[in-house]
């Protein structure tokens, strides 16, 4: 049983070092959007997940909300892909009250490439919950297992690799002598 | 790069960038103008994301939200704050961006889509803060900007309006 589970680990490229495609999907409200265009020049959370009807995903989401508090002061950016139609990722993104950007891959152009197809739900055929952190070049920093709910990152460890990142890649972390 | 600057004017300026009529629903008609320049090029012009200005742009529904000259908040006040992450929620626009004067000033908001559906600016979260004007612009000046990523409420760099979502590349 075990082995038809799907694991992000499994797939060594969303492994620690590697670079993720530069996916190319419609965002909430319609329009193609690069995944390199959203991170512009800050650290990104990138985050699938299986879809609106989850009831692990509507928890964690709450978590994320939670967290947007502080990522909306902190030059940080939040992305969220599943295979929910743009409709329906607007009308979940509204409703959980997320100001961040989703993405809709309804039509799976990913999902297989990505190697990221839950097996186990020939429902939905959704994306495993993964969450990635990626430095702005695309770069995964860290990746997180979602299958299981206590795979998934901590706000505390998403906080802990989003300060490795910034301190990386600003050259001003430490306050600039006057 | 230089910033961009947007002011109404009563006529069309021969050196801005790009300019648009107004006049339907406006108390008083007159131009829409943007230059990009380093200094403000004509008394009361305010910063605007550049992403914003297009001259090949078509007309479009502005809601306008211009502080009385000589009245401002500052960006960070909160209220502010809470004006962004309700445009952030809010159902998407074609045109958006807050505008800005000097490093730290806050003096209102273009938001704008493009058709005929007006109703899709009745609820202008930065109309909250000074008061809103709605006009019929022609063609000539706004394009289309990226909805904003989120979940972003900060500038990057002080003196830039948001949404304009990055930092400076760094000189060579």
């Amino acid at each position: 049983m075990l082995d038809h589970q799907p694991r992000p680990d499994r797939n060594a490229d969303l492994a620690p070092g590697r670079h993720v495609p530069d996916l190319r999907l419609p965002d909430h409200v319609g329009n193609e959007r690069n995944l390199s265009e959203l991170a512009g020049g800050d650290p990104v959370l990138l985050h699938f997940y299986r879809g609106w009807w989850c009831p692990k995903e509507q928890a964690y989401f709450r978590k994320l909300v939670h967290l947007q508090d502080e990522a909306e002061v902190a030059y940080t950016r939040f992305i969220s892909v599943s295979v929910d139609s743009v409709e329906e990722a607007a009308a979940y993104r509204a409703g959980l009250g997320a100001r961040w950007t989703f993405l809709s891959d309804h039509e799976r152009r990913w999902v297989h490439e990505l190697g990221l197809l839950e097996t186990t739900d020939t429902t939905h055929d959704p994306y495993a919950p993964t969450v990635l952190v990626l430095t702005p070049d695309l770069r995964i920093h860290a990746a997180f297992n979602g299958y299981w709910f206590w795979g998934r990152p901590t706000n505390e460890e998403l906080r802990q690799a989003f300060r490795t990142i910034t301190r990386s890649i600003r050259p001003d972390w430490e306050v600039p002598a006057g | 790069m230089s910033p961009c600057w947007l002011a109404v004017c009563a006529t069309r300026p021969p050196d801005a960038l790009a300019a648009a009529d107004f006049g339907v629903e406006a108390r008083d008609g007159g131009v829409l103008a943007a230059w990009s320049a380093d200094d403000e090029p004509v008394p009361g012009a305010v910063k605007i994301d550049p992403r914003c200005i297009d001259p090949e742009g078509e007309g479009a529904w502005v809601s306008l939200v211009l502080a009385p000259r000589g009245t401002w908040l500052l960006f960070d006040d909160i209220a502010v704050s809470h004006a962004i992450r309700s445009a952030l929620a809010a159902p998407p626009v074609d045109v958006v961006s807050t505008l800005v004067t000097g490093d730290d000033r806050f003096v209102g908001a273009l938001t704008a889509v493009h058709g005929d559906d007006r109703t899709r600016l009745r609820h202008d979260p930065f109309g909250a803060l000074f008061p809103p004007r709605l006009l019929r612009i022609s063609a000539g000046l706004l394009g289309r900007t990226p909805t904003p990523v989120g979940p972003m409420t900060q500038r990057y760099g002080a003196a830039n309006p948001w949404p304009w979502d990055r930092f400076p590349e760094p000189a060579p």
